[in-house]
Order: structure tokens, then C-alpha cells, then sequence
């Protein structure tokens, strides 16, 4: 005790002193707080800085020779997708046959066969026209939908049935995995949005608000979706933990595809050719490219091109779309998602009726066949039933430029 | 077969309940859920407590079916996997029969609810749930949703619907429930109701000025004029003594009494005019202007109207009924002795 009077009588201090030792001492909280910060911010840049030398890096169309072509399907291909790990490619076709394609070698390693209209009851498959399909992302579970308004969950290894889901009252049109989960969500043309647990096999629940068929569905990792409205020109993200929807308008035709960017943006495809680019936080589009496949019909009566497909690379600025002008377009969003400005296109004959980009980036499927998706307005004939698989090349940027900078 | 057709029962009154948390069904019975929905919906509406009494009714119900469940709960799976195939159709029948009436029930339950419904329907439905076979309970999770099924099941915590989101600018999309069904005709174009306005006593029309509304609308006395003719000669052609005769000599006195009133407001009117006009060449020439007084007005008027009988000769017809007139009033004033005798 008498070391600690010493000490309390030397640290008698005036008021004046006392604050200014508060003084400092906040100042050097302030500048540890700043440090720290500093330090974040730091580390950021250095992220930053990665991805901006991969954003100079461009892509470069490819060499004709270099497309693959994989040809199985008798019947134009309704729709595809690629295994997350990108080694499977599963597509579906009018015919109502499934086959599971080997990226590599391009063999066809599963074939399901579609049954005949009327054979429900004795056919382990699909009697009428597949629209959708998902993949979920560990790979482990395949789902189709139909326009018998059946869903169809398959084990994507084995290619084995193993659940049918029912409660639709119309065509299912759009199908998505919930990425990282097993759960599905799915839309149809009877207005509504369901959402199934595929590990347990039940249904949740159903959401409503569209006010025409559904044309596409997508989602990601959230526990979000987005449909797309066909002819009520309305896109929608269903905030499905909240039970509540947000409502976005644009386009002036039917809208129907759409596709996630990131957890922020999409882009959708309507019958009148145009590609428009949205952003959650905006009820309108933020960027169009009207009749971004040009017109076709006699001089006078031109119609835009049916926009059939789009894909996005994930979180990147790269989008594609499809119709059947003979050319896949590919895109590049502009800053912040402002614009839409073409890349290069592709020569593709025929409808190409699904897109989706590798989720390395390193390649794009592309379905194609002789007619629409949906139905048989126009057949092209000189078309090819088969998958163009499109490798995309990147150009690094020159040794002198990337010196520059330094 | 009836074991089975009461499980039916119980399933879909169970299944009721579960909707009675305002969701819609997935599956068949479409038009069935909608007559379901919208009971339920009067139901909730009421607090949510509803039917106590219907809860009761449950119970009352449980009772009987929980010990035939028990007695046949050893049996049950087996004639179930039986009558699998069978029970789906029996079942659906029975519904459509079933939701008929119990939507009877329902419709008069609510009016004599009582307090806490919500809790006892809860229980009820747990201790249903818990004597239903493991395969209904699946069928009843598939139908209505695992959601809701949890929920109703596990305790529901489900804040009822956030109310109004507010945007945060107008640019922002709009945030609506995604639980409420859109209505099956859609808004194409916003039809302007018609609104409807009395030109009396709306300001549009401006103050009323008698002058300018004669010389605007004029030619609206042509028109009666021409439908006095038309009523004349229908009068001319009707027969005697038909109820429509007097019904035209009617119109046509009343049309000629409106005239007689118009002309008579016009001459006043042109009395006016003159009136002023005078004034003002008095203004004019120097003189102070004239204002007659109002008894000075009547008496000149009289001037005039006795002028028009002279002419056409009724004057005295008129002055004799006149005198009548004034005589029977002068009586009156008389005191009460010699009001009834007559001048001798």
C-alpha cells in the first residue's frame, strides 16, 4: 500500500493534463482503427487487382474447326445443362429422350428413351416434351420437367429414376436447383412457382403472382429465384423466405429466357429480338439491345428474330444469346452493368433452343435444332439436331502493355 | 372399406384445418379448395379463432375415430397397401360429398364463435396427426405442403404477412405478396370510370344569366313547338274515353302552360329592357334617371294586361269574375253577424 500511495501521489495530475492523456490515448485507438482498415483495404486491392488483369484478358470467337458437334438426338434439342465440375453434358430433345454426353470424348455415355404419348403408366420416363432441366451443384440429382406437368428427378450418376413430382396444373417450364442445396424450384405454365425438397421428396410450397405462363426460371445461391412472365412482360424475384416477390417490367414482347449473372443481375430474352440486362435494384432494365439478331420475312413484313436462348457466364460481364439467325451473339456488359456491347458471334445453323456457359468459362454448349423450342413455326432444314459445344479462347494481354502499369 | 372411407374423412378434414393457415393447396380438388378458401378465409378473418366450437367438433369426432384407430391400427397398413389403388377414387367422391357439408358447419360455426378457437384447433389437430398412420401423414404432407404442415405440426411462429413494404425510391421494383393467387383476367388497359357532374352546382359551368341561356338554347322552343303539333294530332286521331286520351290532353295542357309561362317571362323581361333603356337616354340627354317603385311597376303592368283583354275581348268576362272574387274576400272582413246574410 505505500508503493501504491507513491504511485497515485506521482500521478497527481491537473484536469488539463488529464485530458490531454485521454487525448492521445483516443488518438491512438483512432490510428490503430486506421491501421487495420488500412490493412483490409489493402488486402482488397490486392484481390482487385487479380481480377482486373483477368478482366483485360479478352475472349476470342473461335475457329470453326475448333466447334464440336455431338450428334445423338433424332428430334430438335429442347434444352441442356453441364455438370458443375463440367465433365457431363445432360440434354433433352423433342423426342423426349435424355442422353448423358461425356465432355471429353463426346460419347454418349446414358440414354434414357422417351416413351410414346400414352404409355405413362408402363413407361419409366417422359411421354411428352421436356422443357426444362437442372442439375443440382454436387452433381447428384438431375430434374426434368415436362409438358405432361410431371417432374422427373433422376440420379444423374446412374441415369435411375428415382422420384416423380406432381402438383403442376400446367406445363413445367423452368427448373432450377438451389445451389448448394437440394432444393428445387419450378415454374410452369399455370402462373405458379413451386419449390420441392428433392432429399425428402415433398413438396414445400407454391407461389404465386405471374399473370401469364411462366417461360424460364433461374436461381442461385440465395434462396431467391427469378422467373421470367412470357406475355405479361413482368420478370420476378421471388424472395421465397419472405414470401414476397419484387416486380420488374420491360421488354415489349413475350419474355422468355432469363438467366443469373450474379446475385445482383440477370438477363432475359424476348420474342422481339431484344436482350435486355436488369439489375434487383431497379423496376426497369438498365441496359436493351433491340433486335439484337436482326430481322428476317419479306421487304416490308421484317420480324425481328425470336431471342430462343441466353446464358451468362457466372460473375463475369459475359452473356450470350441465341436464335436462329445462324450466329450466337455474345456480349460483354459494360461498367457496372451500365450497357450491353457485342463481342463477337458465333455461326451456329438453326434454332439454338439452350446456351449454357462451362462454369470454368472455357466453353459454351449450345442446343440446337430444326425448330423452336416451344413448337414448329418454322423448320429449317439444312439445320443439324445436335450439341456445338464452343470453345472460348482468352487472349492475355501484350508483354508491353502489362509493363506499362508498373 | 369404410375404415378406410372415415380415414378419408379425418385426412381431408385435417387437411381443411392445415389450410385454414390462408395457404392454397397444390393439388386436384380445385374447385373444392376454392370454396374451402374462401370459408377459410371468412375464418381467419375472425381473429383467427373461428371455430371454437368447431374445434370441438373435431374433438367429439376424434374421440370416435381414435379408438377405431386403435383397434385397427394392426390391420390398417395392410388393407391400406389392399385398397391403395381403390381409396384415391372413394376418397376423392367422398370428398366432393363431404366438403359440402362441412362447409355447411363451417358457415355456421363462425357466427356463434367463441374465444380461443386457435389453440384448441392446434391441439386437436396434433393429436389427430399423431393417431394418423405414417402413410397419411405423408399423403397429407404432400398435398398440403411441408411447410405448412411443420408449421401447424411443430407450432406455427409465422408472423402474418409483414404488411405494407415501402419502397425506398420509385426507381426500386415493387415488393408484393407472393401468397395471394393473381386474379385470372388481367389488366390491360385502365378503364376510366365515368364521373358524373350536376352542371348546377358545378363551378364549370359558370353563374347562371337567364338572358344568355334563352339566346343560346332558342332553338329548343322550336323543337316543342313541333312536338306540340305532333301531340295534337295524335289527340286528334285517338278514340273517346281511353285513358291514354286524357293522358294526351293532360301533356298537351301542360305543354301549353309552360309556353303561356315562358312568353309571360319573356314579356317581363322586355318590360325590363325598356325600362332601362329609357333610363338610360334620361342619363344620357342630362336628365336624372327614372326608378319606378314596385306598386308603380304592378300598376302599369295592369295598364297593360287590361289593354290585351280589351283586344281580345275577355275583359268582361275577366272583370266580372274579378269582382266575384274580391266581393267573396270583402265578406270575410265583415263582422261574424252579417257575414252570412245576403244584401237585400
Amino acid at each position: 500500500s505505500h508503493v501504491q500511495s507513491k504511485e497515485e501521489t506521482d500521478y497527481d495530475e491537473t484536469p488539463q493534463e488529464k485530458k490531454l492523456r485521454l487525448a492521445k490515448l483516443y488518438l491512438e485507438q483512432l490510428k490503430e482503427e486506421e491501421d487495420d482498415k488500412a490493412e483490409d483495404d489493402s488486402f482488397e486491392t490486392d484481390l482487385i487487382a487479380g481480377r482486373l488483369q483477368e478482366e483485360v484478358v479478352r475472349l476470342m470467337p473461335p475457329d470453326a474447326s475448333e466447334i464440336r458437334v455431338l450428334r445423338g438426338h433424332k428430334l430438335p434439342i429442347t434444352c441442356l445443362v453441364i455438370s458443375s465440375d463440367d465433365k457431363y453434358i445432360y440434354s433433352a430433345a423433342k423426342d423426349c429422350s435424355i442422353i448423358k454426353w461425356d465432355v471429353e470424348s463426346g460419347k454418349k455415355l446414358h440414354t434414357i428413351p422417351g416413351g410414346r404419348k400414352g404409355t405413362e403408366d408402363r413407361h419409366v420416363g417422359h411421354t411428352t416434351h421436356i422443357l426444362c432441366m437442372a442439375i443440382s451443384s454436387d452433381g447428384k440429382y438431375l430434374a426434368t420437367g415436362d409438358v405432361n406437368k410431371l417432374i422427373m428427378i433422376w440420379e444423374a450418376e446412374t441415369c435411375k429414376h428415382l422420384y416423380k413430382f406432381t402438383g403442376h396444373k400446367g406445363p413445367v417450364s423452368g427448373l432450377s436447383f438451389r445451389r448448394g442445396t437440394h432444393d428445387l424450384y419450378s415454374a410452369s405454365h399455370d402462373r405458379s412457382v413451386k419449390v420441392w425438397n428433392v432429399d425428402e421428396n415433398a413438396y414445400v410450397e407454391t407461389l404465386f403472382g405471374h399473370q401469364d405462363a411462366i417461360t424460364g426460371l433461374d436461381s442461385l445461391s440465395r434462396e431467391l429465384c427469378v422467373t421470367a412472365g412470357g406475355r405479361d412482360r413482368s420478370v420476378r424475384v421471388w424472395k421465397i423466405a419472405e414470401e414476397s416477390q419484387l416486380v420488374f417490367h420491360g421488354h415489349e414482347g413475350s419474355i422468355d429466357c432469363i438467366q443469373l449473372i450474379n446475385e445482383e443481375h440477370m438477363i432475359t430474352g424476348a420474342d422481339d429480338g431484344s436482350v435486355s440486362l436488369w439489375s434487383v435494384n431497379k423496376k426497369r432494365p438498365l441496359s436493351t439491345v433491340k433486335k439484337a439478331h436482326g430481322c428476317h420475312g419479306d421487304a416490308g413484313l421484317e420480324q425481328p428474330h425470336w431471342v430462343a436462348s441466353v446464358a451468362a457466364l457466372q460473375n463475369s460481364d459475359t452473356v450470350a444469346s441465341g436464335s436462329h439467325n445462324s450466329h450466337v451473339r455474345l456480349w460483354k456488359c459494360g461498367q457496372n452493368y451500365r450497357g450491353l456491347e457485342p463481342l463477337f458471334s458465333v455461326p451456329v445453323t438453326g434454332f439454338v433452343n439452350s446456351l449454357k456457359f462451362s462454369s470454368s468459362g472455357q466453353f459454351l454448349v449450345a442446343g440446337v435444332g430444326q425448330e423452336h423450342r416451344l413448337g414448329r413455326w418454322w423448320r429449317l432444314k439444312e439445320a443439324k439436331n445436335a450439341i456445338y459445344i464452343i470453345p472460348l479462347k482468352r487472349k492475355l494481354p501484350n508483354p508491353e502493355e502489362a509493363r506499362i502499369p508498373e | 372399406m369404410t375404415r378406410t372411407a372415415m380415414k378419408g374423412n379425418e385426412k381431408q378434414r385435417e387437411a381443411k384445418v392445415l389450410k385454414k393457415k390462408n395457404v392454397a393447396a397444390s393439388s386436384s380438388d380445385d374447385d373444392d379448395d376454392s370454396d374451402v378458401e374462401r370459408n377459410f378465409a371468412l375464418l381467419t378473418e375472425r381473429g383467427r379463432g373461428g371455430g371454437a366450437e368447431e374445434g370441438q367438433l373435431h374433438h367429439g369426432g376424434e374421440e370416435d375415430f381414435s379408438d377405431e384407430d386403435e383397434e385397427g391400427s394392426d390391420g390398417g397398413p395392410e388393407e391400406e397397401e389392399e385398397g391403395g389403388e381403390e381409396a384415391p377414387d372413394g376418397r376423392e367422391e367422398e370428398e366432393e360429398e363431404d366438403s359440402d357439408a362441412s362447409e355447411d358447419d363451417e358457415d355456421e360455426d363462425p357466427e356463434a364463435a367463441g374465444g380461443s378457437g386457435e389453440m384448441q384447433t392446434t391441439d386437436g389437430v396434433k393429436n389427430e396427426l399423431s393417431n394418423m398412420s405414417f402413410e397419411d401423414v405423408m399423403k397429407l404432407q404432400n398435398k398440403v405442403g411441408t411447410k405448412v404442415y411443420n408449421e401447424v405440426a411443430y407450432g406455427g411462429s409465422r408472423s402474418h404477412a409483414a404488411g405494407q413494404k415501402k419502397r425506398l425510391n420509385k426507381n426500386r421494383p415493387m415488393e408484393i405478396s407472393a401468397k395471394r393467387r393473381a386474379p385470372f383476367l388481367r389488366h390491360v388497359v385502365s378503364v376510366k370510370k365515368p364521373t358524373s357532374r350536376d352542371p348546377r352546382f358545378d363551378d364549370l359551368s359558370g353563374e347562371y344569366k337567364p338572358e344568355i341561356f334563352e339566346k343560346t338554347y332558342n332553338f329548343i322552343n322550336d323543337i316543342k313547338q313541333r312536338e306540340r303539333e305532333i301531340v295534337q294530332k295524335k289527340l286528334k286521331k285517338t278514340k273517346t274515353n281511353t285513358p291514354h286520351k286524357e293522358e294526351l290532353k293532360f301533356l298537351l295542357k301542360k305543354m301549353d302552360n309552360q309556353e303561356r309561362a315562358r312568353k309571360s317571362r319573356e314579356e317581363q323581361r322586355e318590360r325590363e329592357l325598356q325600362f332601362k333603356r329609357a333610363r338610360r337616354e334620361r342619363a344620357n340627354q342630362g336628365a336624372r334617371p327614372f326608378f319606378l317603385k314596385d306598386s308603380d311597376k304592378k300598376k302599369l303592368e295592369l295598364a297593360e294586361k287590361y289593354q290585351d283583354l280589351k283586344k281580345s275581348g275577355k275583359l268582361e268576362n275577366f272583370l266580372s269574375k274579378k269582382r266575384k272574387r274580391n266581393a267573396g274576400k270583402d265578406r270575410r272582413k265583415l263582422p261574424r253577424e252579417l257575414q252570412n246574410k245576403r244584401f237585400q
